[in-house]
């Protein structure tokens, strides 16, 4: 899989899912992409480098979304 | 406050980034002496209290004056323990896993003059800036978490009873009069961010009380599946609730099932938890991490809830300090304070330590709890 | 004259020991003045208004912080906490007030010209409020604005060549004791090891892949000075082989009392004379050594090196030196089904730098890609550890099952064989079987 194909198959299921919710655990998105976990990290972090994937933390677990999708990114705006 | 960039441009972040840098090496920050004699120690000496000596192989020596320390501290503060540094250390200075702050010198005579600066040091407000002791068989800072000066879930303040609780036990800060030594932790929630489960003496913020439930603005300001997935009970589920005739998405918690640990809250803002009436302390007993004589203990609950009384904790403290003196006064040299409640027995540990003994402190939470209930004929009376 | 009244923290200014109220307040004051005349990037009234509310804090019995899930800065998944205060109107100056979790140095080591530089870069892009040093070790800088994050990580980076910390669902920042820097019983370098994983695992530091947290401690020596046992996933703790080490004539010395025991730390009380055979021998917990004729010897197989003789005679008695490590896995704080302490997987593995301590990334790797793919979601590895079995990580592993791994063999005999340890099989033949056994 190439990352092009990658970042298509993620983007697209987390944005069927996006009516219930928009934040995701890392396997959640290894799980998408049919890959064991390490095999999945690399294409996971470079759509965060891109710009495709964003963080969000509760500060003892971390999660990933679309990029300024959810609810709390936009109670968090600070302009 | 105009702004002033960095360099960094927020339209190209990956431009000229670093990354993956990690910390500084170690090596580039040991003081002379101690580059030169790393891993070449004999032993070490106590010789007062807050004042170590390590003995070389080489022949070297380095004396180490120990201060205490806040965890809680201002650039104005590190500034003078840098002042400090230059002046005795050459610019040299470390911080313990306990927060306490050594200065390091590689001669004795540079040891008094050290400790008369740094004990001279007072704030406006009159308390010590730099403390010397921590050491030996006494009472070392207490480690401690955020609490009320910068965390969302404590249900109590953290830097507060740490420095109440550091005043009373102050004494013992400064001198090695107790059987071996006992370390105190605060965690100002269940979470235990600082991990207190194996202290002697273990401080802990506990809630009482289930989240309250914003629901006007729940749905507006939450992810409902992300809020029912944080709970580590499963108590929240999905809801509709009648608000001012309309109907809105929300949550229900079962209030039953809810261990107050803030997760929800974490999560969605509108869940928020803190009580006055229902937040307090609950004191811990008897833990240990070291693998000396006793292997490691876990601590155990003494005291199951003290109303928070801010700004001293006047009847924390007293437990506590009712605590060192009835393990000071029974037990054996080198035994720890869980070791010597093992030994009289947690029926005499409660006579001892005048403690009363509730339902709440027999444990009744999941497998763990058998293993805690007496299973013998074996016991003491009380006297 | 102070922004805000603060009867109720004014009361914890007075008695011996440092009063972080008075310390916040000395802040707030050297901030206003501001005599070097920088260009505060963040309100230069934040220290008052941390104190006025945490004053309020002190009046409500409550918080007034939110949390925020902003995470770091870009392409980290860590390393930054949010914050925002609920009454932003009456402390604008802390409305929003994350945290930096900065890396700190093995064995917290610093030079005054390192924490000068990060006075500086902190007092001019965030609060000038730190914890030094928070739970897991990390230098904890305490309050500023969104916009300064990257910022301040720019001129952390660029300038000091130095990176922050981990947090959420990744390695977090690993941490140690003082180690043989200045420590006698160290085992193996605390430090260099530390330093060397940590920059090992930079990405699983920075980029969250895993169910949980994951924290390495390392302890030099069986005293457990940063408490991995208690706190860390995996535990390295230091140990010997070979026997400790005995110097009859210092031995005497304490018998006689020359030396101090326990390195002086009983001075505080009269405890009477040294009584070796009662302090020392009398206290072993496996009973190994044995006082004679003016000579203590040990008895090494049964030593289980618990430290206390070495503790009470350091002069007398040093580790041995044939010298590695214990690695014990899944400790965790009581959440969500109880404590538990770290549980011996590999009772010896040597710390080798020369070879990047491959033998311990071999115990490493295996147990993050066991608990990547199986554990859920929050879920420690201790916990997994728990819900499959330690027979499950001694397979992933690869480490066969010896007696040490356990304080007491199994007291049911439930035990779930597999089909291959059983002779013939499940599969049997009920034909074959009812030639013997009527309906």
């Amino acid at each position: 899989m190439d990352q092009a194909e990658a970042a298509e198959k993620i983007i697209d299921a987390l944005q069927k899912k996006q009516k219930i919710k928009s934040k995701f655990y890392f396997s959640d998105l290894a799980k998408i992409l049919e890959m064991k976990p390490r095999a999945a990290k690399p294409f996971i972090n470079k759509m965060v480098t891109d710009g495709q994937l964003e963080y969000w933390s509760s500060g003892s677990t971390s999660m990933y979304g679309l990029t300024g999708t959810g609810k709390q990114a936009a109670a968090e705006d600070e302009d | 406050m105009a702004f002033v960039s960095s360099g960094y441009n927020p339209d190209k972040p990956m431009e000229n980034r670093l990354s993956d840098l990690g910390p500084r090496k170690y090596d580039e920050f040991y003081p002379e002496v101690i580059k030169n004699n790393k891993g070449k120690w004999l032993y070490h000496e106590i010789l007062e209290p807050g004042v170590l000596v390590h003995v070389s192989e080489t022949g070297d020596e380095v004396f180490t004056v120990r201060a205490g320390g806040c965890r809680l501290m201002s650039t104005t503060h590190i500034r003078e323990i840098c002042e400090i540094a230059e002046k005795h250390c050459d610019g040299h200075v470390r911080f313990t896993t306990r927060n306490n702050i050594e200065f390091m010198v590689d001669a004795k005579e540079k040891v008094e003059p050290l400790k008369k600066d740094l004990e001279s040091r007072k704030f406006n407000g009159g308390s010590m800036k730099f403390p010397v002791g921590g050491t030996g068989a006494g009472i070392t800072n207490i480690v401690h978490t955020q609490g009320w000066i910068h965390c969302h879930t404590p249900a109590t303040d953290a830097s507060g009873p740490v420095k109440a609780a550091m005043d009373v036990l102050f004494d013992d800060f400064k001198s090695m009069r107790l059987p071996a030594h006992l370390r105190v932790s605060l965690a100002c929630c269940l979470n235990m961010c600082g991990a207190v489960h194996c202290s002697d003496i273990a401080i802990l913020g506990y809630h009482r009380k289930p989240p309250l439930l914003d629901h006007e603005y729940l749905d507006k300001m939450c992810e409902i599946p992300l809020a029912i997935a944080a709970c580590p009970t499963a108590a929240i589920k999905p809801s509709k609730v009648d608000f001012k005739g309309k109907e809105l998405k929300s949550v229900a918690v079962k209030d039953d099932r809810c261990m107050y640990c803030g997760n929800c809250y974490t999560m969605c803002p509108s869940m928020p938890l803190a009580d006055t009436e229902g937040d307090g302390i609950v004191l811990m007993a008897g833990g240990k991490v070291s693998n000396r004589i006793s292997i490691p203990k876990f601590s155990k609950v003494v005291v199951a809830f003290i109303p928070n009384e801010a700004p001293r904790w006047p009847k924390t403290t007293a437990i506590i300090k009712n605590m060192v003196e009835a393990y000071s006064n029974g037990a054996n040299k080198y035994e720890r304070l869980g070791e010597w409640a093992e030994r009289i027995g947690w029926e005499r540990f409660f006579e001892a330590c005048e403690l009363d003994f509730t339902h709440h402190l027999i444990d009744d939470f999941r497998d763990p709890a058998y293993l805690t209930w007496r299973q013998t004929s074996q016991f003491k009376f009380s006297k | 004259m102070a922004k805000h009244e603060t009867p109720l923290l004014d009361q914890l200014e007075t008695g011996p020991w440092p009063s972080f109220v008075s310390d916040l307040k000395q802040a707030a004051e050297e901030r206003a003045k501001n005599e070097k005349g920088i260009e505060y990037q963040i309100p230069v009234d934040v220290a008052e208004d941390l104190l006025g509310v945490l004053e309020l804090s002190y009046k409500h019995g409550r918080t007034h912080w939110k949390h925020g899930g902003i995470v770091g800065v870009f392409g980290y998944g860590g390393g930054v906490i949010g914050r925002y205060c609920d009454q932003p109107e009456m402390f604008p100056g802390v409305a929003h007030f994350h945290t930096i979790r900065v890396n700190h140095p093995s064995g917290k080591f610093y030079t005054t010209k390192f924490l000068r530089e990060l006075c500086d870069l902190w007092d001019f892009r965030g609060s000038g409020i730190t914890n030094m040093h928070g739970s897991t070790g990390d230098i904890v800088l305490l309050g500023t604005t969104t916009p300064q994050i990257e910022e301040f990580y720019w001129e952390l980076s660029h300038n000091m060549g130095q990176d922050i910390g981990g947090s959420g669902s990744c390695l977090r920042t690993p941490s140690d004791c003082i180690g043989s820097a200045r420590c006698e019983y160290a085992c193996y370098d605390t430090h260099a090891i530390c330093y060397g994983l940590t920059q090992e695992y930079q990405d699983e530091l920075h980029r969250p892949a895993f169910p949980y947290k994951f924290k390495f401690k390392f302890d030099g020596c069986p005293n457990c000075c940063v408490a991995s046992i208690a706190r860390s996933d995996l535990s390295f703790i230091g140990t010997w082989k070979d026997d400790i080490k005995i110097d009859q004539e210092a031995v005497k010395a304490y018998v006689g009392g020359e030396f101090a025991p326990n390195a002086g730390a009983h001075a505080g009380r009269d405890w009477g004379a040294f009584d070796i055979q009662k302090e020392v021998v009398d206290l072993c917990p496996t009973k190994c050594m044995k006082y004679d004729g003016g000579k203590l010897s040990v008895n090494t197989p049964e030593c289980t090196r618990c430290m206390h003789c070495i503790n009470t005679m350091p002069r007398a008695l040093r580790i041995g030196d044939d010298r590695g490590c214990s690695l014990l896995v899944g400790a965790k704080a009581p959440i969500l089904d109880g404590a538990q302490m770290g549980s011996l997987l590999v009772p010896f593995v040597e710390v080798n730098p020369d070879n990047e301590y491959q033998a311990i990334k071999d115990v490493i790797e295996p147990l993050w890609d066991w608990w990547m793919e199986e554990g859920k979601n929050r879920e420690r590895i201790g916990e997994l550890i728990k819900r499959q079995g330690f027979r499950r990580m001694l397979e992933e592993t690869g480490i066969e099952p010896v007696p040490q791994h356990v304080q007491e063999p199994r007291t049911n005999p439930y035990i779930f064989w597999k089909e291959e340890e059983v002779e013939g099989g499940w599969t049997r033949d009920i034909d074959k079987f009812r030639k013997d056994h009527l309906r």
